[in-house]
């Protein structure tokens, strides 16, 4: 096995098996960390918590809900607003965010009552919602708050009113991913089933473990729409609390992120016996092939390729344009969980970059399976990585550019590692045609910042030029490209609008096709 | 307690192999195989289902439909889950015929050897050799 030892952590010896680097001839056979395991004591990890995972990445994102942590504020203020998934009613979820403020005198007493309170004084705050999800934390699951009885009440005092509990306290697993096994089941359990929606076409299906990153969801429902396929909800970005209630009418689960979501795909499986179809937005040749398999599902693949051509015709030469700059970039791809395989792949074949690293916070030994496999030799797979590990890697590898949270890429600038979010994105949204080349945008504008070419020197050592002019990304990126390349006129950059979102939620000329019911009694 | 002893069953599923089930297998066809395993474990994510019986599952009806179609046969889809792989194995017979030309010349029990193969080792890889302690595990 080829396990790799971080010289900072000698000292903590069952970190050895945490990373692996992949050899020639080397399969998963002979090549995988461990994962999904309780950190180890002594290394400061860089994970998030179950009662986060539950709430922060796959609750909150239900547009049209009150979404009331049980807690200290703390855990609130901490799960609030740093994701950037937006929605189309003027981002309530994001702008609100409520909190029962438990204190000492809560713990000692109880917080039932309170709580309470807070749920009635939440409803009448906002009248036009009549939604809410109660998330438990650490505080009040150890005191025993029964949450479920206290939304009992006010459902049966109030009946225009639905209240989801998750119970996930921060202690309920691992890491995050905890969090996101445990609302998945409570969502099935709770609430799939107890909607019957209106069936508008003959082709219908749940978009799940999609979380609307600065609109990849309405970007995704955009070709959805042109297909003539009716999504019956998205779990969780921009979704609304009832449409998810339905999922059980669907007659496909489309599944984006298996991380965090595969748990309600694979129960609705195993329920309602709807079928799991992994898909993945991410890159021209994978989301192609995704729309020409959910067209093939429902034997409408004439459709999905009319998407295809249309779109690559339009994007393909600007992310050709970047491909051509990016060629050999030396990328360190750490992220939390499932883009680490979601991107692996699509971004060399199709930015021509080099990942020399792939690492996951809180993604299992399946995420590094298909992460290690997409990888080339050479690449550096660590599992649940602390700060130093980070450091350490960053200073052996050298990358020209680093995908990351907020927090470690903020050490990765300090270490003047150009770092972009890919949590949260830059510019995005990343997914769709049209995203892909907004993502090589962001890669080339990181790589070849003339901000951070400066950075680099240290004033208290070097030489400052004071004789020569600012350097553009362009100077940078074309000074070893051949001419042809260079002036190449079937290539360019970026061309797209500044907010893509904008346009696709004023758009209303969908085509209609007629039902199958429909074509049948005509014939 | 009925679906518990059902959760039990399947994770315990049998092992199919101990060792690299293509060692033996002659360079040239090796070869073969490893560009059609290459572009699945790159491209594909349906091997990858998070439990081993699961796994097993889709293997044989994703691969198994691919021989059906590279070999010219009719492929049966009764249920919404064979139809996934149906639509799985579509996108994989295309990719085969075109980066594997070599297919061409081979004949439907020639074409049905080489993907059992390719089955074999993409179970091997996925499942039985796999270093994934996570696949045994009863519940999703």
């Amino acid at each position: 096995m080829p396990y790799h030892e971080f010289d900072c952590s000698k000292c903590i010896p069952e970190r050895k098996m945490h990373a692996v680097t992949k050899g020639a001839g080397e399969d998963l056979t002979s090549c995988l960390p461990l994962g999904y395991l309780n950190t180890i004591p002594g290394t400061i990890s860089e994970r998030g918590c179950a009662y986060c995972g539950a709430k922060h990445v796959i609750g909150t994102p239900m547009k049209d809900v009150l979404h009331v942590s049980h807690g200290p504020v703390g855990c609130t203020y901490d799960t609030w607003q740093t994701k950037r998934y937006i929605s189309d009613n003027d981002n309530f979820q994001l702008k609100y965010t409520f909190a029962t403020d438990v204190k000492e005198k809560h713990i000692v007493f109880g917080a039932e009552k309170m709580l309470k309170e807070n749920i009635l004084e939440a409803f009448d705050a906002f009248p036009h919602i009549k939604r809410m999800t109660i998330y438990q934390t650490c505080a009040t699951a150890l005191i025993g708050d029964d949450i479920n009885a206290i939304a009992g009440e006010v459902m049966e005092e109030r009946p225009d009113v639905d209240i989801f509990v998750c119970n996930s306290p921060g202690f309920g697993g691992p890491s995050q991913s905890g969090g996101h096994h445990k609302i998945n089941i409570a969502w099935l359990n709770q609430k799939v089933g107890t909607v019957e929606p209106e069936i508008t076409s003959d082709y219908v299906i749940n978009y799940v473990g999609e979380y609307n990153i600065q609109g990849d969801q309405e970007v995704m429902l955009d070709f959805f729409k042109r297909m003539g396929i009716q999504v019956l909800s998205t779990f969780t970005g921009n979704g609304k609390y009832d449409d998810l209630r339905a999922m059980h009418r669907a007659h496909l689960n489309v599944l984006e992120c298996a991380r965090s979501a595969e748990y309600i795909c694979d129960e609705l499986r195993v329920r309602y016996g709807i079928p799991r179809l992994d898909i993945d937005g991410f890159g021209f040749k994978a989301l192609g092939d995704s729309l020409r398999k959910i067209g093939l599902f429902f034997g409408i693949e004439d459709r999905a390729e009319a998407i295809i051509a249309e779109e690559t015709a339009r994007w393909q030469p600007e992310l050709d344009w970047y491909k051509e700059r990016l060629m050999g970039k030396r990328v360190c791809l750490w992220p939390g969980g499932s883009k680490l395989w979601h991107w692996a792949h699509a971004i060399q074949a199709e930015m021509g970059v080099n990942v020399v690293s792939v690492y996951t916070k809180f993604g299992h030994q399946g995420d590094m399976e298909k992460g290690v496999s997409r990888c080339g030799e050479g690449a550096l797979a660590i599992d649940d990585p602390n700060e130093l590990e980070g450091q350490e890697a960053l200073r052996n590898l050298r990358p020209d550019v680093i995908f990351t949270g907020k927090r470690p890429g903020e050490v990765a600038k300090k270490m003047r590692v150009p770092y972009l979010n890919a949590h949260a994105y830059h510019n995005g949204p990343y997914k769709g045609f049209e995203g892909w080349v907004r993502f090589a945008r962001d890669i080339y504008n990181a790589v070849y910042s003339p901000m951070h070419q400066l950075s680099a020197l240290d004033i208290s050592q070097d030489a400052i030029p004071g004789d020569t002019g600012f350097m553009t990304r362009r100077m940078l990126s074309d000074a070893t490209l051949p001419e042809a390349v260079r002036n190449d006129p079937s290539m360019r950059p970026y061309t797209g609008a500044f907010d893509p979102i904008a346009a696709i939620r004023a758009k209303t000329d969908y085509p209609e096709f007629p039902r199958r019911s429909a074509i049948e009694a005509a014939e | 307690m009925a679906g518990k002893e059902k959760n039990v069953a399947r994770a315990n599923y049998p092992k199919l192999y101990t060792s690299d089930p293509l060692a033996e297998v002659e360079p040239e066809l090796r070869a073969k195989i490893g560009e059609m395993e290459n572009y699945i474990m790159k491209n594909c994510l349906w091997q990858f289902n998070s439990r081993g019986w699961d796994r097993r599952t889709q293997n044989a009806g994703i691969l198994g439909k691919t021989a059906q179609l590279l070999a010219g046969e009719e492929v049966e889809t009764p249920t919404p889950m064979e139809k996934c792989h149906w639509v799985d194995a579509v996108m994989l017979a295309r990719e085969f015929r075109e980066r594997c030309a070599w297919l061409a010349g081979m004949s439907g029990d020639e074409i049905r050897a080489v993907i059992g193969k390719l089955h074999a080792r993409i179970d091997w890889l996925t499942i039985d050799g796999s270093l994934n302690q996570e696949l045994t595990v009863q519940n999703y």
